[in-house]
């Protein structure tokens, strides 16, 4: 379509309104990556981003926080994928349940969330109504210097934390493509389980699942709370507390994050493009 | 000994009879369409032949083997779904080859047969495409190829036609049955168009309810209607209630007005038994030196609606309102609404079944 035409068909006011629109979030970023850019007085230059980067403890907490969302991802996706397949296959009366066991993370906060992990996992794994008592703590099983129940408790954190997003995700992506009509269509013609999962069902959600990722990845890299609590050294934690003592080089991290995130929304518009189209008239 | 059998088939949902004691004989090469309303049980029967729902009770065969517990990855038995359920992530090539892809043939022998199919059914400049680059029609097309490149027993197609527009229903319903009488494939369509039905068909079962009303030709079906409930779902009809005044002589009567019919029904009625009676538009005709022989009535014109080839006029009986069909020709002297008039009908044309009138 050409610009011309493109006019045409959006008159003044949706104009106006998008252009509204844009700029209530293009004005913050903008601000965010102004002032990083100031640190040196009187000129505009990348030392707040030099002195960011530099710091180890930078590339420590954030490595170890893209290894917990890349661990969240797994886990979220091996229990979600199943159970939303399940569901639209077999159990469509299961749904509303679902769906609202999914939202219940918005409503209870991530403290609360925190202190009970913290209650369960920190007492050792108790035999209701009696005085039996099996196992370590989780908070206590260590590997070595590596705290792998503590590892463990959080990413499960995570895991319900992006249960809601993962669980849309999924579930529209499932809905778009109608996976209960195309799996009977490939049970019709002999496909197996196995066929019908890897070669029909995971290739048309694919990209649901990316964005579900991708949201997932956002969350757990800018996670605080959580993380803060059960005394773990993420991202999340070193950028709050870097905003506490130094001005520019928080601003210069957040903007990056930004570019990071923006980064894989273009990956997954390359490796998802031309699929995902629904199947039906047109 | 038929081809595909149900015998005694039930499913319940729950706490509801979706289809009840299902009994039917398909030959070989037969296209059967099963016609009903909305929830009469249409695919949940097709359903239960597929293997995607299991029978409360009953068994299914296929060419003598039983099948009624078989998984549906097992029947072979091809699938065409309202929606096309194409695979989106498949050029329409892979589409088709796809349960041949599983039955582990030949690259060979896999392409030969989507060549084929893609001949058959006239798509073969888009092997290469994938489904959301073609039409709902070409997309159905595809569907068909796919259900019928396995080689599959029995082919069942519940409302292959209903996503699409009216032009492109009629021309594909006609390249399905030329498909299927080429194959020489036994079908089972299901359709809740009692036009589709009546002209694609070799056999109709019509149902209601989850149960069979009756089974027939097209022919039979609308000519010889055996229920109240298929001469009102099959075709036009009007439908009075009616008194019968003489059941040897096959005397009923309506709003002081007499009819006479032939029907057997009305043997072992007594006088001023309620009845309900049928006529279908067509039957009707203007009183000429020739018709003039039983069942002359007076009418009055009401209204006459084109309807193309058909000319519908509505006359006034009694009190009452009959719709009468004649064909359209250019010579055609239309009467006047308000214009007094006889009309007349056959004896065989006046249908009579049991239980009152409900409309
Ligand atoms: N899985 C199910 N659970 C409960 N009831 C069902 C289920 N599937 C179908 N039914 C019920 O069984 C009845 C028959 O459904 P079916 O889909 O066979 O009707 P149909 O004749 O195909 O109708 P339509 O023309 O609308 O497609 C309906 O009343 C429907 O509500
Ligand atoms: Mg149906």
């Amino acid at each position: 379509m050409s610009v011309a035409s493109r006019i045409r068909k959006f008159p003044f006011w949706s104009w106006l309104w998008f252009i509204l629109g844009a700029l209530y979030f293009i004005l913050p970023l903008y601000a965010t990556l102004d002032f990083s850019l100031r640190m040196e007085r009187g000129a505009i230059g990348f030392k707040a981003y030099r002195e960011a980067f530099a710091d180890l403890e930078f590339l420590e907490t954030f490595g170890y926080s893209t290894l917990l969302a890349v661990m969240t991802i797994i886990v979220s996706v091996t229990l979600i994928v199943p159970t939303a397949y399940w569901i639209r296959l077999r159990l469509p009366e299961a749904r509303r349940l679902v769906e609202f066991i999914t939202l219940l993370p918005f409503v209870v906060p991530a403290i609360i969330l925190v202190f009970g992990l913290i209650r369960v996992y920190s007492s050792p794994l108790e035999i209701p109504f009696t005085e039996i008592q099996i196992g370590t703590p989780l908070t206590m099983l260590n590997i070595g210097r590596f705290h792998l129940g503590t590892n463990i408790l959080i990413v499960a954190g995570y895991v319900v934390l992006a249960l809601p997003y993962m669980y849309r995700s999924v579930d529209t992506g499932m809905r778009t493509v109608d996976v209960r009509t195309l799996t009977e269509a490939a049970q019709s013609l002999g496909a197996s389980w196995y066929t019908i999962i890897v070669k029909v069902i995971l290739p048309n959600v694919r990209s649901a699942l990316l964005s579900g990722a991708l949201l997932t990845f956002a969350i757990v890299v800018g996670e605080v709370v959580l993380a803060s609590f059960l005394g773990i050294p993420a991202f999340g934690p070193y950028l709050f507390l870097l905003g506490q003592h130094r001005a520019y080089e928080p601003s210069a991290l957040t903007f990056t994050t930004f570019l990071i995130t923006w980064a894989a929304m273009g990956i997954i518009q390359l490796v998802t493009g031309g699929q995902g189209q629904t199947a039906g008239a047109h | 000994m038929s081809f595909l059998t149900l015998s005694n088939v039930s499913k319940r949902f729950t706490d509801f009879d979706a289809v009840k004691e299902f009994n039917l004989d398909v030959e070989k090469g037969e296209f059967v369409s099963f016609l009903g309303p909305s929830g009469c049980g249409k695919t949940t029967t097709l359903r239960m032949i597929a293997g995607f729902e299991s029978p409360t009770s009953g068994t299914i065969r296929i060419a003598g083997e039983d099948i009624t517990e078989r998984a549906p990855s097992q029947r072979n038995v091809g699938m065409v779904f309202q929606s096309y359920a194409l695979f989106p992530n498949m050029t329409v090539a892979q589409n088709i080859g796809f349960g041949l892809r599983i039955r582990k043939e030949s690259e060979d022998a896999l392409r030969e047969r989507v060549d084929e199919m893609l001949s058959i059914i006239h798509l073969e400049q888009k092997g290469n495409s994938y489904p959301y680059q073609l039409s709902g029609g070409q997309q159905q097309r595809v569907a068909l190829a796919r259900a019928l490149a396995i080689r599959p027993q029995v082919l069942l197609l519940d409302e292959p036609l209903s996503a699409l527009d009216a032009k492109i229903r009629l021309s594909l319903r006609a390249e399905i049955r030329a498909i299927q009488r080429q194959l020489g494939i036994t079908a089972i369509y299901v359709t809740h168009d009692q036009e589709e039905a009546l002209s694609i068909s070799d056999r109709i079962v019509v149902m209601s309810h989850g149960r069979i009303e009756q089974v027939g030709t097209p022919f039979q079906i609308y000519n010889f209607p055996e229920t109240n409930f298929v001469a009102g779902f099959v075709g036009t009809l009007n439908t009075v209630e009616a008194e019968v005044l003489d059941s040897k002589n096959g005397l009923l009567r309506m709003d002081g007005v007499q009819f006479k019919t032939s029907q057997e029904e009305m043997k072992g009625r007594s006088a001023g038994d309620r009845i309900r009676m049928s006529i279908r538009p067509e039957r009707f005709s203007f009183v000429t030196e020739q018709n003039r022989k039983d069942n002359v009535l007076d009418c009055i014109i009401e209204n006459i609606t084109f309807l193309g080839s058909v000319v519908r006029i509505q006359v006034k009986i009694a009190g009452v309102i009959f719709n009468m069909d004649t064909f359209n020709n250019p010579f055609l002297e239309l009467p006047k609404i308000g214009d007094k008039h006889q009309v007349t009908c056959s004896q065989e044309a006046v249908m009579v079944y049991s239980g009152e009138a409900s409309a």
